[in-house]
Order: C-alpha cells, then sequence, then structure tokens
C-alpha cells in the first residue's frame, strides 16, 4: 500500500474519527456536568465542595496582578514542584496563590 | 571413564558456547552492544529507566545464542511437548495484549481526569495532537512499508508506550521492539524535543497568556466520567475495549472511594510487576535479524517526525483556539496533547512560566494531556479495525 487516494482517505477518516469521538466525549462531559450539578441541586460550577478545611490565601492577594517569582538557588522546574504541592497541600490551585519568592536554603 | 580427556571436553564445551555461537554470527554481539548502550541511556542518562532498564536486558538475554529463552512450545520426538523458553511465555502477554492493557489499568488509576471534566474542550487539543499518527502513517507508506505497519509505526505519534506496543502487537509483531523503542525513548526526549516547536509555533505574547482557574469538579462527576467514557468509546469501537475499558476501570478505583486496596494495587504493585514483563518482553523480540535492518532505522526517523507532528498539530489547534476564546486560552496546552503523561503537561508547564513567571499551566495542560491518552487509543483502535483484517 503506497500513498494512494485510499490511504489519503484512511488518514483522514482517521482524523476525522478521532475528532468526532472526542468531541462526542466533550460534550457528553457538559451533559453530564449538567445532569450531575441538577441532581446534587446547584450549577456545576459550584458543585464541589471543598477538599478540606484548609487555610484559605488572603482574599486580596489571589486576583492581583502577580508580581514574577523570584527564585534564589532553585530552579524553575523545582519552582513549579513546589508550587504545585503548596497549592495541593492546602487544597487549592497554584491560581490561588500568589508565590513571592522560593529561596534554597 | 578410561576416555575421559579434560582437553576434549574443555573443547567441546567451549565449540557448543554461546561466545563460540557469537563468533560464527557476530550479529548478536552488535544486538549486545545495543542492549548495553541502552542500559547505558536507561541507567546513566535516566531515559525512561523504568522501562528502557527492562527493555534492554530483554534484549541482552535474547541475542545470548543458545539459551532457548525464546523457543516456543514444540512436539517432541517421542509425541510429548517440549516446555517453552521462559522470554516466550512472558511474550504472550504482549501478543495477547494483556501486559499494555494492565498497564493502562495503571495509569487510569493515576489519571485526575478533573482538569478536562473542568474544561471538556481540551478533548480537541487531544484530538489534534494525534495528527502526527496520521501524517507519520503515510509517511511511512512513502517509505515502502506496507499499510499495517506503516499504521503501527503512526501509533508512535501518539507518544503513548502501551498503545503504540498493543498495535504494533497487533498489526506488525516483527516491527514491536523498534516501535517500542522508539516510543519510549522519544517520550523520554518530549522536553528537548517541544519546547523548539513551542517556541517556533507561538508568538511570545500568546506563551504568555495567563488562563482563567478550571472550575472545581464534583466527586460525582468524577465517578460518573469513566463509566460514561467506557460505554460510549467501546460502544462505537469496540477494538479500544482493552485500553479503554481497563484505562477507565483503574480510574474509577480511583474515583470511586471504595476500592482504594485495588486503586493503590493498580497504581504500584501490578504497575510495577507488569512494566517488569512488559519490558523483558519487548526486549525479547530484538533478535539480531529482526532489528538489525535498514527499517529500524526508518521507524526510528518515523517515530520522531511523528513525535513532533502531533505536537505541531497540538499548537496549530492551540492556536486556532486562543483565537476563538479571544486569547483565553494559552496555545502552549496543545503541546500537551500528545499523551505522555505528565512529561507533556510539565513541559507546558514550564514554557509558559519562562514567557511569564505567574503562567501557571499544569493543570490546564493536564486536560489536553488525558485526552491525548483517550485520543491515542481512540486512533489505534480505528488502526486496528481498518488494518487488523
Amino acid at each position: 500500500m503506497s500513498i494512494s487516494t485510499e490511504s489519503l482517505l484512511v488518514a483522514l477518516s482517521g482524523i476525522v474519527i478521532v475528532f468526532i469521538m472526542l468531541a462526542a466525549l466533550s460534550l457528553l462531559i457538559v451533559g453530564l456536568s449538567r445532569i450531575v450539578g441538577s441532581l446534587a441541586g446547584n450549577k456545576p460550577a459550584a458543585a464541589a465542595p471543598a477538599p478540606a478545611p484548609a487555610p484559605r490565601p488572603a482574599p486580596a492577594a489571589a486576583p492581583a496582578a502577580p508580581a514574577p517569582v523570584q527564585l534564589s538557588g532553585v530552579s524553575d522546574l523545582t519552582a513549579a514542584c513546589i508550587m504545585a504541592i503548596v497549592s495541593d497541600e492546602l487544597g487549592t490551585t497554584p491560581d490561588q496563590l500568589v508565590f513571592r519568592s522560593i529561596k534554597a536554603l | 571413564m578410561g576416555d575421559f580427556s579434560f582437553v576434549e571436553i574443555m573443547g567441546k564445551i567451549l565449540s557448543e558456547s554461546g561466545f563460540a555461537a557469537m563468533i560464527k554470527d557476530p550479529r548478536s554481539l552488535i544486538m549486545i552492544v545495543i542492549a548495553c548502550v541502552l542500559l547505558y541511556l536507561g541507567i546513566g542518562k535516566k531515559f525512561e529507566p523504568l522501562l528502557l532498564v527492562p527493555i534492554a536486558f530483554g534484549i541482552l538475554l535474547a541475542n545470548f545464542p543458545l539459551t532457548g529463552l525464546l523457543n516456543g512450545p514444540a512436539v517432541a520426538a517421542d509425541g510429548s511437548m517440549t516446555s517453552p523458553g521462559m522470554l516466550w511465555v512472558f511474550y504472550q502477554g504482549v501478543q495477547h495484549a494483556i501486559y499494555p492493557s494492565i498497564i493502562f489499568l495503571g495509569i487510569g488509576a493515576m489519571t485526575d481526569f478533573g482538569p478536562l471534566i473542568a474544561r471538556p474542550s481540551s478533548m480537541l487539543l487531544g484530538a489534534a495532537a494525534q495528527f502526527g499518527i496520521f501524517s507519520a502513517f503515510l509517511l511511512a507508506l512513502a517509505l515502502g512499508f506496507p499499510g499495517n505497519v506503516a499504521a503501527a509505526i503512526g501509533v508512535i505519534g501518539g507518544a503513548d508506550g502501551p498503545t503504540a506496543i498493543l498495535t504494533a502487537s497487533k498489526l506488525a509483531p516483527s516491527y514491536l521492539p523498534a516501535i517500542a523503542i522508539a516510543a519510549y525513548s522519544y517520550m523520554a526526549l518530549i522536553p528537548m524535543i517541544q519546547p523548539p516547536l513551542m517556541r517556533l509555533m507561538t508568538t511570545q505574547k500568546e506563551r504568555e497568556i495567563k488562563m482563567e482557574q478550571l472550575r472545581p469538579v464534583s466527586k460525582a462527576e468524577k465517578i460518573v466520567f469513566p463509566i460514561a467514557v467506557a460505554i460510549i468509546v467501546i460502544g462505537l469501537i469496540p477494538e479500544t475495549a482493552p485500553l479503554i475499558g481497563m484505562l477507565m476501570l483503574g480510574n474509577l478505583f480511583r474515583e470511586c472511594g471504595v476500592v482504594d486496596r485495588l486503586s493503590d494495587t493498580a497504581q504500584n504493585a501490578l504497575c510495577n510487576i507488569v512494566t517488569i514483563f512488559l519490558g523483558l518482553s519487548v526486549g525479547c523480540k530484538a533478535i539480531a535479524e529482526n532489528f538489525l535492518t535498514f527499517e529500524t532505522i526508518k521507524i526510528i526517523l518515523l517515530g520522531l517526525l511523528a513525535f513532533m507532528l502531533s505536537t505541531v498539530g497540538g499548537l496549530l489547534f492551540g492556536k486556532i483556539m486562543c483565537k476563538l476564546s479571544g486569547g483565553k486560552i494559552n496555545p502552549l496546552i496543545g503541546s500537551a496533547g500528545v499523551s505522555a503523561v505528565p512529561m507533556a503537561a510539565r513541559v507546558a508547564q514550564v514554557e509558559g512560566q519562562k514567557a511569564n513567571p505567574a503562567n501557571f499551566l499544569l493543570m490546564h495542560a493536564m486536560g489536553p494531556n488525558v485526552a491525548g491518552v483517550i485520543g491515542s487509543a481512540v486512533a489505534a483502535g480505528f488502526m486496528i479495525k481498518v488494518f487488523g483484517g
């Protein structure tokens, strides 16, 4: 089977099927979220309770335009890991926290 | 005992040894050197060591002459069945798609689909990043590979080792080692392959885009998700059942909260045990007459192209989504649509933060990343359906 109209059709059908399947799943997720949200008696966006009564960041700090994180002796990758771990421990996401500096001790 | 001759016995031992056979056919010696190089890459350079070390040792074992490790059962002269070799027995788990499926069970148990459920449009990025599979398929055809082999080579572009192994075992068993080694090597090289493409395909302004926080996802949504995905995907493409079925079962173990022991076993002990068998089984198929061919070099190069094209596909679709969303989606997360979890998402995070230190793309990139796992399984199922006979 060299490149022929048939093989081009196979490739095209393949990517189209992958798109259709994942688009269908995407719609399915939207539908399921709405159903689950309505069964739970609230909207999906507010469906999940906080995972733990973890200390919350100061409300004013989160949405403020954050300054770049100052890294001292720490690589970007290590800093990203630290931020992810801290967020996880606090039961929140990195977007809700402001990291000002990370310094290697 | 009167005719015993020490020299004669030693000569017989040496002439019937594996070393003597290696001198007769030095190709096995070359394979042993390749195994040692792969061991160095796994141990010294830490290239996917969990897979590369057992694969390399499997190559080492399989290429010692006269061991019989790969011999299948046969009928002896007296009519009885001979015992099969150990590696032949191990390989049955690959032949019958058992190991890749169990690895998917572990991946499912380790994966949080929350970011994908929170932003379902990530699914499309996971689909776009399968572009490399189909373009590499066409390139492989152009290089003279038959359709079934070209399909198996293309799946390397999914950046998903178990899926590539399963497809190769069904469509092109003799090319399995080259395909598996290419898939796992490039997965390890993602931090080197993807960033130049990411910088080439996106502007500084696009890379700086800070994405909105994802909504929280309820436990009920996370429980329903694997069940619904299994029903829909397997119902439409039954060939995906081994991979999608086990992936979703593993995820259900994780999310349902009532089988923590099973979830823990799937994530750790079972996955580790099967990784050993999978690595040895893949390695043992890399015997000189199959592996030391020009086709292997072509597969390695096609695998690299497939990876790059998948990344480009994800990034291009990321740019489209960036435009459509009015600049709310950072196109870098498109590159995470290749399914190397979580490596590709980490690369998106690192590149995003280089452009804007306040950028946290990791969770946003995890959505396309896990969608890529589903996407590559669907693409592999499609290829098996078309070329599986």
